[in-house]
């Protein structure tokens, strides 16, 4: 298990390698297939390399044409299997953030909750790659207040770090009768506003802690960005009065994020690698 | 060009002399055009005496001030030098002077020789420089040359006389304003002051040294006087560094304030005037002092502007007022800057550097480079959810999308193959093979014909042989295939219970579920029965009516036979 991930992980790491080539020879053909189609001669640089490009131009298919970005290959295979999350928090968690991963763990479909005790993160990270879990998030508090949020895809896969502000959590609202239940269904996500590279790899990072949903299902998970700020909204919809028109109906935690570090590997938060590859 | 007349040039140097000083300021085509002819004309009355010079007259047209300047120079200087020669000359003999210049009276004469001592006192006291040498060796050269030696005792013994009557001739050329005796003390004093008092002895020491010098009769004599006067310059002249300029403005380059204007209260006026400008300085710096000073100031002003016609005006003008205020700031400024910094202004200041709670007061300012916290408002959660809304009605979800399955391997198709054994043998089967190749018209159609006539389904009949037959003596070779399976056996579907498990309503259930089939085969056995009675009712009542018609035909039979 340990050495089939290392060879993973370096070949991931051989593949990104290339990337940079695979994009120029890209580039090339593109100018070949541009200068044929309008007739114009080729451009003298590639001279050399016209005859096995255009080959290749004639075999090539919509989709080995565009290379492979990558970028979130960690995630190439994500969509064969549903992820596998655990939900544990800092050590000696107090009661108000215990109750609030209680809630997380019902929000993210598929996820499982542990108590920290005294256990190290590789450990923990250990115990997870041999149960076949795919993220592993950790929930950090100040004085009660959930503060700080960790997200890290196992097998070698991405780390963000978010901090939590403006956090509701549903223990806070007394009536319960209001909120009612919350709904388990696999839910619809909807990502707004993440435009920048960056915003497109925390998107992803978001996107696969979710399974695939059913194409009816009335719960949403919202993470709109604004100004750097994401924010985290929990909402069920009835269509009530024809097709236009919906209700929205908010249940589960509310809470904005800001990103301050990404990292490639999982290493944890106390800087100790959990696997220096 | 043509030369202008002397008159004309007499009439230029006139109105240059009429010109009031205030109409030199602003430059004027006139004031120049005359300014160009009265020197032309002053240039033509002084060719003649110089015995070479480039120019035979001065070009004035389209030249600038500086070239005009340069030809009057170049024609002044052997000028100057020779005159300065001359004079020199008839300072020693005054003799000559009287066979030169026969009208002048002896006043005059004397005027002359004391002019020239005290025009080589004033060139000794001023920077007298090269100038000087170069007079002293043309002096001796001159002297060689003009036949001196008779006339040298003549020259001493007027040199006494001359020494007397210094004093008695000032009447002659002294005005009021150029009092020269009193300029030639001033200046010594002042020397005096510069250069220390010895200088004020030595120079009296060498005037005397030199009068004495005069007196007596040696033929050497002026060879030392020479020596003495070259002595007297040369140190002059390393205590006065020279500029040459000065020279040549023997007469005007000496001219001072108090030659114009008189002067002021002994020597002693110019150290308390500066004293009093300094006075005013140090007051203006200092607000509090500056009027107590100032009013004293103005008072020795005022004072000093009663007996001099002063420049400075009792009150400041305007440009005087802002230089003042310019100057006091200036003084604040630098007190500020050498007074230290306040601590906002130093660089890094830790608690202990600076005052209790002042950084509460001042306004610091920061560069943030992380967007200040979003207030979560009414507004903030309205438009979150309209967003949300318009992607529910659009249907427009970020979901992931299941990939579609890599076409690796087509699915295998699994054709119906015959497992049976083929009824053919391998050599029919290659003879039909061959006949095929060689003759495809021989070969029937299709194969699939006999293939069909082949493909018999063998069917053959399975009884319920009871296992227990196997058991018998001479057993049966009755295989397990023979046998019926179990599920072939049980007539049942569903969940089979068995009696002890039923509960009383499905007993209930059975029971009246028996009698509903027994009563069905009831029914059906009846009505069998009936039908069969029926039948045979009606087969009675057929053959009856069969019976009867026969016996009817057999009676007509015999009524017929009979007849017969």
């Amino acid at each position: 298990m340990l050495r089939r991930n290392v060879r993973l992980r370096r070949e991931y790491l051989y593949r990104k390698s290339l990337e940079g080539k695979e994009r120029i020879r890209y580039e090339n053909k593109r100018k070949i297939a541009e200068a044929l189609q309008e007739g114009k001669p080729i451009p003298t640089e590639l001279r050399n390399v016209e005859a096995e490009l255009r080959a290749e131009i004639d075999l090539e298919d919509d989709k080995t044409a565009v290379p492979r970005s990558y970028i979130d290959d960690e995630y190439a295979t994500a969509t064969e299997k549903d992820p596998k999350i655990l939900l544990t928090t800092s050590r000696d968690p107090s009661a108000p953030l215990v109750q609030f991963v209680k809630e997380l763990k019902i929000v993210f479909p598929n996820a499982e909750r542990i108590n920290r005790g005294g256990q190290v993160i590789s450990e923990i990270i250990e115990s997870c790659r041999s149960h076949d879990f795919t993220d592993v998030i950790l929930v950090h508090e100040h004085r009660g207040v959930p503060d700080g949020m960790i997200i890290s895809h196992l097998p070698f896969g991405p780390t963000a770090y978010f901090g939590l502000l403006n956090v509701v959590t549903r223990h806070d609202i007394k009536d319960k009768k209001a909120i009612g239940t919350m709904s388990e269904a696999y839910p619809h996500l909807i990502l707004d506003n993440f435009n920048t590279k960056l915003g497109e790899r925390t998107a992803n990072i978001l996107k696969h802690l979710f399974p695939v949903p059913k194409p009816d299902t009335k719960r949403i998970l919202t993470f709109a960005n604004q100004s750097d700020y994401i924010s985290f909204r929990h909402h069920v919809y009835e269509k009530r009065g024809g097709p236009k028109s919906v209700e929205l109906r908010e249940i589960g935690p509310r809470f904005e994020m800001r990103l301050y570090q990404v990292t490639l590997g999982y290493r944890n938060q106390l800087g100790s690698c959990g696997s220096c590859l | 060009m043509g030369r202008p007349s002397e008159a004309a040039g007499m009439e230029a140097l006139h109105q240059l002399k009429s010109t009031e000083p205030p109409q030199w300021l602003a430059p004027s085509a006139s004031l120049s055009e005359s300014a160009r002819a009265a020197s032309q004309h002053l240039f033509a009355s002084l060719r003649p005496h110089v015995r070479k010079s480039p120019f035979d007259e001065l070009l004035v047209d389209n030249f600038d001030a500086e070239q005009i300047w340069q030809q009057i120079d170049l024609l002044t200087q052997p000028l100057v030098r020779s005159i300065r020669r001359r004079v020199k000359h008839w300072e020693k003999n005054p003799a000559e002077i009287e066979n030169l210049l026969p009208e002048v009276a002896d006043g005059g004469k004397k005027v002359a020789q004391g002019k020239k001592m005290e025009e080589i006192d004033d060139d000794d006291d001023d920077d007298g420089g090269d100038m000087d040498m170069d007079d002293d060796d043309d002096d001796d050269d001159e002297e060689m040359d003009v036949d001196n030696d008779g006339e040298q005792d003549g020259g001493k013994d007027e040199g006494d006389e001359s020494e007397e009557e210094e004093e008695e001739k000032s009447g002659g050329i002294e005005d009021k304003f150029l009092k020269i005796k009193e300029l030639q003390e001033h200046l010594e004093d002042e020397e005096a002051r510069h250069y220390g008092l010895d200088a004020k002895n030595k120079k009296s020491k060498k005037k005397s040294g030199s009068k004495k010098l005069e007196d007596e009769d040696d033929d050497s004599e002026e060879g030392e006087e020479d020596k003495e006067e070259d002595d007297d310059e040369d140190e002059e002249v390393d205590l006065f560094a020279g500029g040459d300029d000065e020279d040549e403005e023997d007469e005007m380059g000496n001219a001072r304030y108090e030659d114009f204007f008189g002067k002021k209260k002994g020597g002693s006026e110019p150290k308390p005037r500066f004293k009093d400008e300094l006075g005013e300085d140090s007051s203006s710096g200092e607000e509090e002092k500056e009027e107590e000073l100032s009013s004293d100031d103005d008072d020795d002003e005022e004072e000093d502007d009663d007996e001099n016609v002063n420049k400075k005006p009792k009150v400041l003008s305007t440009h005087e007022k802002e230089v003042q205020k310019i100057k006091s700031e200036i003084e604040k400024m630098e007190k500020a800057n050498l007074d230290p910094k306040t601590w906002t202004m130093q660089g890094e200041v830790t608690a202990a550097n600076r005052p209790k709670n002042s950084a509460l007061e001042v306004d610091l300012d920061f560069e943030h480079n992380v967007r200040p916290v979003p207030v979560i408002t009414e507004e903030v959660t309205q438009s979150l959810e309209e967003i949300i809304k318009k992607r529910i009605i659009e249907g427009q979800f970020d979901d992931i999308k299941r990939a579609p399955g890599l076409p690796s391997k087509a699915p295998r198709e699994l054709k119906p193959v015959d497992e049976n054994k083929s009824n053919k043998g391998l050599a029919e089967v290659y003879e039909e093979e061959f006949v095929q190749q060689t003759d495809p018209a021989a070969a029937p159609l299709s194969f699939s014909d006999e293939q069909k006539k082949e493909i018999i389904e063998d069917m053959s009949i399975q009884s319920n042989v009871p296992a227990l037959a196997m058991e018998e003596i001479a057993p049966v070779a009755v295989s397990d295939a023979a046998m019926l399976a179990p599920e072939e056996v049980f007539s049942g579907k569903g969940n089979v219970k068995a009696e002890v498990e039923l509960t009383q309503t499905e007993r209930k259930r059975r029971r009246a579920k028996k009698k509903r089939k027994f009563k069905a085969v009831e029914t059906k056995k009846m009505a069998s029965k009936k039908a069969r009675e029926d039948e045979l009712r009606k087969q009675k009542e057929g053959t009856l009516l069969v019976v009867q018609v026969t016996h009817l035909c057999c009676q007509i039979n015999v009524m017929l036979n009979q007849k017969l």
